[in-house]
């Protein structure tokens, strides 16, 4: 019996404590808030296909990109790995029956509803105008959109990132099988355990934070409001102490993701193991201490700048050594080109890019330059998009056949994960120009000369739409007619492809002993190399 | 199952401190109220230098902490990742004073109200 | 499907192995909950210590109305029930259920007075129109011209008018904060940010000042209220322990609910030991040291 045939009933989902069944439960609700995210970007991208604001007046266009914000950084991009794909195999790949803290791990989802279902009614009944960030004091003081219930959704939602993480923390520590040791953890591990650390010690901070602001808009004590006494800058230090860590609460992950890719795809093990699993750690520990730079024109002191500034550089080197690693990993690899290797694949270009343009952001100079305008949002959607999605992505695919039992169809997926590359860059390559031309964000009208290049960014927005809808309906499509997907596909020495795809309920019949290294790929773990090979080619 | 416990954790393990250690670290955490509830009327920033006052608070503050982290809480007995867990709390939150107060310490005047 | 073949103990939950690995994981989860316990307290540390480096002498004019007496007893308050709460887990370490509940309920009833002591703390803000909030304070009706020239209500207790409850720093507290910026403004203490905070084209503005010293009761209200709140949920975490040890759950072999409840107990009472000097005692050597 698998854990999908373990009962049928609506109570046996919504009550279980199975993590894989409420890994999918992640599943579903993360997609909602996709689409519903994709779909606000789709206006703004409408909304800026000509110079003047006509689809939208100023005020909507606030609301739709500030909704944009919030649902895709909050409800998407920090629960969509770690809930998903970490709920569900994370204890799968150390060996254990379930996480440490299963009753928690499903109160996280209830939270996450609870706090996703506020701010969708917030979002009904008008939504906030503030940008993501609910700068103060207009948050505060001036705006009249449903700042306050949009406010305690995220403040709710924290919650419930701070129980995934408690919950992988414990897992990590407490419930490896017998001889899975530290250093034979699989890196997705490890980058969801340096994440998990973010969550704990950052989110806090942020539901602190908005705690704050919503008591400054009821009372209006000043404490942000400068006019009186306060500080609007201390807003955004609080702000940022979380949500600049936050970003690797989105990218960790996804590298973790990619890690198992390159490694498993280029049937090699991974080159320097240690290096990526402590630069995972590295920049969950670094994360905390560059969050300046994203006020470095707000008024806080040059000094203080500087120091950002210096710090920002440091951050980037971890970040460089997986990079590095994973190049080095492919050489002589006997590389195949499966989907989810395409999306690393592409992770690694488009990384590379995000990576590299936050560096000319965090020089303070540069940044004074490039602020606020299109370059900074060319510059996260590569990180956030190229980075998490493209790990998300590659990983529902590569594990798709672990947890549904079913195989998608191959060529459909290489198909669209060549559209969400060519749509990719063709969205954001030309608001890098943009923003070095001087065309601010959060702005519906533009000057007439930008258009040509607002044009291609909206044309690739609808390619990208077009390559993100398609796994939608061929993985559908392969739950009902898929072929039945054997227990290891691919070939590969994971724990989590020793078990039968759809895993039981307790994952393994009995406790796994583990005798060898991560990725060691060779025929004493019973896989045949030549066999492998042999298939890879009959693919091509 | 209980036997294999018990050879874990020793009697004397279990016991932490016992009962006459429980009331020594509660007479240490009297002693600092009242001690850091009559320091405080001193002018000790006239006496020693400004900020002395709330120096002294704090040190007795941290001593008493301390004392309830290591006695109460068991951590004295407990293995190294709760004290690495117990310390980390605190050395995040001093990451987050002190690179919020190098930002505040190093502000041109007149900025914050003007 | 698992076989358990191995001897299962009760209070064992299905995904670990042994009893060891379930205490394990709950200890460290619990830890990790409190690290994000003190990650959540220290954003408002934080802002107090931004806000009182900003403006020391109006925090220390705001401390100076607090009353250090209560802060203090509710200090030794908790700390007695921090005790009974150690000794809760030593007994329960034994399985001497008599003692645990006689312990818990203890733990309780000081829970409670240091609530309640709050709660005497608070009505005396909220008389004396101390609550940051507008319309949260007493709302006191101005008097006839003759009774307000004195400033006295109807029952002879000082009040100023404040029909819609508003936050208010006058009288004998203004006069006291006043004396306190002054004497450090002549000896040059103050920062030029402090001096521009209180000082209208050379004059002390009250308004200004109340507005600092308003900033000091609103960091009192949130830091404390959000530690009652703790403790509330504290008293919740209580009841469940009382009826659980009331039925004998709790032995030696099991008694770690007891335990992590307990680090949830002292890690409240780790925060007011920080709360009570930064907050309470702040100014008090204005009033009491060095002969002013």
């Amino acid at each position: 019996m698998t854990y999908i045939t373990n009962g049928f009933t609506l109570k046996s989902w919504l009550l279980t404590k199975d993590h894989k069944r409420i890994a999918l439960m992640y599943l579903i609700a993360v997609s909602v808030f996709f689409l519903l995210g994709g779909l606000y970007a789709a206006a703004i991208r409408l909304e800026l296909l000509t110079p003047q604001s006509d689809l939208l007046e100023s005020g909507s266009y606030n609301k739709v990109f500030t909704q944009h914000g919030v649902i895709m950084v909050f409800f998407f991009l920090i629960p969509a790995i770690p809930a998903v794909l970490g709920n569900f195999f994370l204890p799968i790949m150390i060996g254990a029956k379930d996480l440490a803290l299963p009753r928690i791990n499903l109160l996280s989802w209830y939270i996450y509803m609870i706090g996703g279902s506020l701010t969708l009614y917030a979002l009904m009944q008008g939504g906030v105008d503030t940008g993501w960030t609910f700068y103060t004091p207009y948050s505060t003081t001036f705006s009249n959109g449903y700042v306050m219930a949009v406010g305690l959704g995220v403040f709710i939602n924290g919650f419930s990132s701070i129980l995934t993480g408690l919950n992988f923390i414990v897992t990590v520590h407490t419930m490896r099988a017998p001889g899975m040791t530290w250093f034979r953890l699989p890196l997705f591990v490890w980058a969801n355990y340096a994440t998990a650390l973010v969550m704990i010690l950052g989110t806090p901070v942020v539901a602190i934070t908005i705690l704050l602001l919503a008591l400054e808009r009821v009372g209006h004590i000043g404490i942000f409001d400068p006019s009186i006494g306060g500080d609007p800058i201390l807003y955004q230090h609080l702000f940022w102490f979380y949500s600049h860590p936050a970003v690797y609460i989105m990218i960790l992950p996804s590298m973790g993701v990619i890690s198992e890719l390159i490694s498993n795809f280029s049937r090699k093990k991974i080159f320097g193991y240690e290096f990526i699993a402590f630069s995972s750690i590295a920049i969950a520990v670094f994360g905390f201490l560059v969050w300046g730079h994203h006020m470095f024109v707000s008024g806080q002191s040059m000094y203080a700048g500087m120091v950002f500034s210096f710090l920002t550089m440091v951050v980037a080197v971890p970040s460089a050594i997986k990079m590095f690693n994973w190049t080095a990993t492919l050489y002589k690899g006997s590389v195949s080109y499966d989907t989810p290797m395409l999306y690393a694949l592409g992770f690694m270009g488009l990384f590379l890019i995000g990576g590299l343009t936050g560096l000319f952001l965090g020089s303070m100079g540069l940044n004074v330059h490039l602020t606020d305008t299109y370059f900074i949002v060319a510059h996260f959607h590569y990180v956030m998009v190229g980075g998490t999605v493209m790990g998300y992505l590659g990983g529902i695919h590569y594990w798709w056949s672990k947890m549904t039992g079913k195989l998608y169809s191959e060529f459909w997926g290489k198909i669209s994960a060549m559209l969400v590359f060519v749509g990719f860059n063709l969205t954001f390559f030309p608001q890098f120009i943009l923003g070095y031309q001087g065309m601010p964000r959060r702005y519906a009208a533009y000057p007439e000369e930008l258009q040509v290049l607002n044009i291609f960014s909206s044309a690739g927005a609808s390619v990208l739409g077009l390559g993100l809808t398609l796994p939608v309906m061929y993985l559908t499509h392969s739950l009902i007619w898929g072929k039945k997907a054997p227990a290891n596909p691919w070939m590969l020495p994971g724990l989590e492809w020793r078990i039968p795809s759809p895993p039981p309920t307790e994952n393994f019949e009995s406790t796994p002993v583990v005798t060898w290294e991560a990725y060691e790929f060779g025929e004493e773990n019973g896989l045949d190399l030549d066999e492998a090979r042999k298939r890879d080619l009959a693919t091509v | 199952m209980a036997e294999h416990h018990d050879i874990e954790h020793t009697e004397a393990h279990k016991e932490h401190i016992g009962l006459p250690g429980y009331f020594a670290v509660f007479g240490v955490l009297v002693v600092g109220t009242i001690l850091t509830y009559f320091v405080a009327t001193i002018d000790l920033d006239s006496i020693l230098f400004p900020g002395a006052n709330t120096l002294v608070a704090l040190l007795i503050a941290f001593t008493k902490m301390t004392c309830v982290i290591l006695f109460f809480m068991h951590v004295y007995w407990q293995s190294k990742m709760i004290w690495l867990s117990a310390v980390a709390g605190f050395f995040w939150m001093a990451i987050m004073f002190a690179y919020t107060m190098q930002d505040y310490l190093t502000r041109v005047t007149g900025t914050f109200n003007p | 499907m698992s076989t358990h073949d191995h001897y299962h103990p009760p209070g064992l939950q299905h995904q670990f192995e042994d009893m060891k690995q379930q205490e394990e994981s709950v200890s460290i989860g619990m830890w990790a909950f409190l690290v994000q316990e003190i990650m959540f307290f220290g954003g408002l540390f934080t802002a107090y210590l931004v806000f009182r480096s900003r403006y020391p002498m109006a925090f220390a004019a705001g401390s100076n109305h607090l009353d250090a007496f209560w802060g203090g007893l509710n200090t030794l308050v908790l700390i007695v029930s921090s005790l009974t709460m150690a000794l809760t887990v030593y007994y329960a370490q034994k399985g001497n259920r008599n003692m645990q509940v006689i312990l818990i309920i203890a733990t309780m009833f000081f829970g409670a007075v240091f609530l309640g002591v709050k709660a005497i703390e608070y009505s005396d803000k909220f008389n004396h129109g101390l609550v940051p909030v507008a319309g949260l304070n007493h709302k006191s009706k101005a008097e006839e011209p003759a009774a307000k020239e004195e400033g006295k209500t109807a029952a002879g207790e000082k009040h100023e008018p404040n029909p819609r409850g508003e936050f208010q720093w006058t009288g004998e507290n203004y006069e006291a904060s006043v004396k306190i910026i002054t004497e450090a403004h002549e000896k040059k203490y103050l920062t030029k940010y402090e001096e521009v905070g209180y000082y209208s084209n050379g004059e002390l503005d009250q308004n200004k000042v109340r507005d600092k010293v308003r900033i000091f009761y609103w960091i009192y209200f949130v830091m404390t209220g959000l530690h009652a709140l703790h403790m509330i949920v504290g008293l919740g975490l209580m009841t469940w322990l009382l009826i659980m040890a009331w039925r004998g759950t709790y032995s030696a072999d099991y008694y770690s609910p007891v335990e992590i409840s307990g680090l949830y107990w002292h890690f409240v009472d780790i925060v007011w030991i920080f709360l009570f000097p930064l907050l309470y005692l702040l100014g008090r050597h204005f009033m009491h040291g060095g002969g002013h």
